[in-house]
């Protein structure tokens, strides 16, 4: 059993007072998207909880999720959950540790067994025998399958290790697959993105560290308070779309006012993520609000589903129902707005028919 | 590393009309309901700014419309925190920043002093003792 201080332990031991900390529990809130209130409740899980042990095994991947956490916000709250969280091993981190380093992994492994976090980011290649990544002299897919043994649960950071994500791109020439391929006897939580926003990483993480449990999760494994709606249902543009006014090339008078890039290729009706609303480079902005669609990054198989400047078809069937509930939206209180849509999602299955802006003209309401 | 202010780009904020703060009005509306909730039943709460979808504009109308209030305190714990009450008595607009002065959380509370201002009794226990320890210390 570990004997790790628990969360508070560690936090008092680094001279954070109570008042700190109830701040540190705010923000954690707004980083889990969890209501407000539930500061309390984290602060008092945090009292109880042990630092859990984490394993961080980057395979075949391009460093970027890597690049998202530990160059974002740094010193904050998010590097004060890192550090809280005891990174044991992290071999992008840690590549010039060698030996060294895998030895302790090993240790961890097994101090811990059935209790550590184990965070993967990039893809497996297993196509000849999986030679296309090595590392320490062991293929990914070895390594994935020793690691994952003992761990409680396994979090797969980015779309290469939620999907396959750019390596498994046509036409995969290294077999690229994911870990959920491969492994299937742990609950994974599939944490997607070209890079995932770095709060949605710590978000997730801190969930785990502070209630233990694993999040409520979509069907493709990712937790719903960042996936559960499209970065279309929440995007601050999405009034322009239900007025139908859309920019058609990057310079014209309607790109100039804001109106919505759904012409211009947006991705965002078929994307599930949270750019609109934690935005990104410490909540400047975000694609959209720098006047480019959203590539649907979050997705899987993003990289083949067609040009990220073609426009997106949707089901025709949904249209009349848009403009009333955007009208809706400005009627109830605050805390509705962006969710106005999800009562239409429920009819989104039907037959895929191209959308015209002429269409979308004579439907508004 | 660069900061973001180190990068020499201008923002301009789009000076639409109504559309510049589609949710500006809603926003209103439920602090309506937050603030009538404090003051018939004494019941706080608070919206997470960062959660919603909001536009430039739609920040620019909620303090155009709440206004500033009386009270503006400082607060230093894990970088520092700013509270401003804003001109309708009770609502508060709540931001903690880190150490690198970047915005990591935005509430409005809805209260009549929020929590990151009082003393925590048990900070308050350890400071009793903290201060009998000081005055040993003078004898
Ligand atoms: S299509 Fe894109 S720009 Fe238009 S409202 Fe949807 S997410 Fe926003
Ligand atoms: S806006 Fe779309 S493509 Fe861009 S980061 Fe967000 S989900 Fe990915």
């Amino acid at each position: 059993m570990s004997k790790r201080p628990t969360v508070a332990e560690h936090l008092a031991r680094q001279g954070v007072s109570r008042r700190a900390f109830l701040k540190f529990c705010a923000a954690t809130a707004s980083m889990m998207a969890l209501p407000p209130g539930m500061a309390p409740a984290i602060a008092e899980a945090l009292g109880q909880r042990r630092r859990p042990a984490v394993i961080w095994l980057s395979f075949q991947e391009c460093t970027g999720c890597t690049e998202s956490l530990t160059r974002s916000h740094s010193p904050t709250i998010e590097s004060l959950i890192f550090d809280v969280i005891s990174l044991d091993y992290h071999h992008t981190l840690q590549a010039a540790a060698g030996d060294a380093a895998e030895h302790h992994r090993e240790r961890v492994q097994e101090e811990f067994a059935g209790e550590y976090l184990l965070i993967v980011d990039g893809s497996i290649p297993i196509a000849d025998g999986g030679v296309y990544s090595t590392i320490a002299g062991m293929t990914n897919l070895q390594m994935l399958e020793e690691s994952a043994k003992g761990a409680a649960a396994i979090v797969a950071v980015g779309s290469c290790a939620a999907f396959g994500g750019i390596p498994k791109a046509n036409p995969n020439p290294t077999g690229a697959v994911s870990v959920a391929d491969i492994i299937k006897d742990k609950p994974i939580i599939n944490v997607s993105g070209c890079p995932p926003i770095p709060v949605v990483i710590t978000g997730v993480l801190a969930h785990y560290l502070t209630f233990g449990t694993i999040p409520e999760l979509d069907k493709l494994g990712r937790p719903t308070a960042f996936y559960g709606e499209t970065i279309h249902d929440r995007c601050y543009r999405r009034p322009f779309y239900d007025q139908g006014k859309f920019a058609k090339s990057f310079d014209d008078a309607g790109a100039r006012n804001g109106w919505c890039l759904y012409e211009l290729g947006c991705k965002g009706p078929t994307t599930y993520n949270a750019c609109a609303t934690t935005k990104w480079n410490e909540g400047t902005s975000w694609p959209v609000e720098s006047g480019h669609g959203c590539l649907g990054c979050s997705e899987p198989d993003f990289w083949d589903a067609g040009s990220f400047y073609k426009a997106v078809s949707m089901p025709i069937s949904d249209l009349g129902k848009l403009g009333l509930a955007a009208a809706a939206a400005g009627a109830v209180a605050g805390v509705a707005v962006g969710l106005h849509n999800r009562h239409v999602k429920a009819g989104a299955k039907a037959a895929h028919k191209p959308l015209t802006a002429d269409e979308l003209e004579g439907d508004k309401s | 590393m660069s900061q973001l202010s180190d990068i020499p780009v201008t923002v301009t904020v789009l000076q639409a009309g109504a559309d510049a703060a589609p949710h500006g009005r809603a926003l209103l509306m439920e602090l309506e309901n937050q603030l009538r909730d404090l003051v018939e039943q004494g019941r706080e709460s608070s919206i997470d700014l960062r959660s919603l979808p909001l536009s430039p504009g739609d920040l620019a109308f909620l303090e155009q419309h709440l206004g500033k209030g009386e009270v503006t305190a400082e607060v230093s714990a894990l970088g520092p925190s700013t509270v401003q009450e804003t001109a309708i008595h009770g609502v508060w607009w709540v931001r903690h920043y880190n150490s690198n002065d970047e915005v990591m959380a935005e509430f409005l509370e809805v209260t009549q002093c929020p929590d990151i201002i009082r003393a925590h009794p048990a900070d308050v226990r350890d400071s009793l003792e903290d201060l009998r320890a000081r005055l040993v210390e003078l004898e």
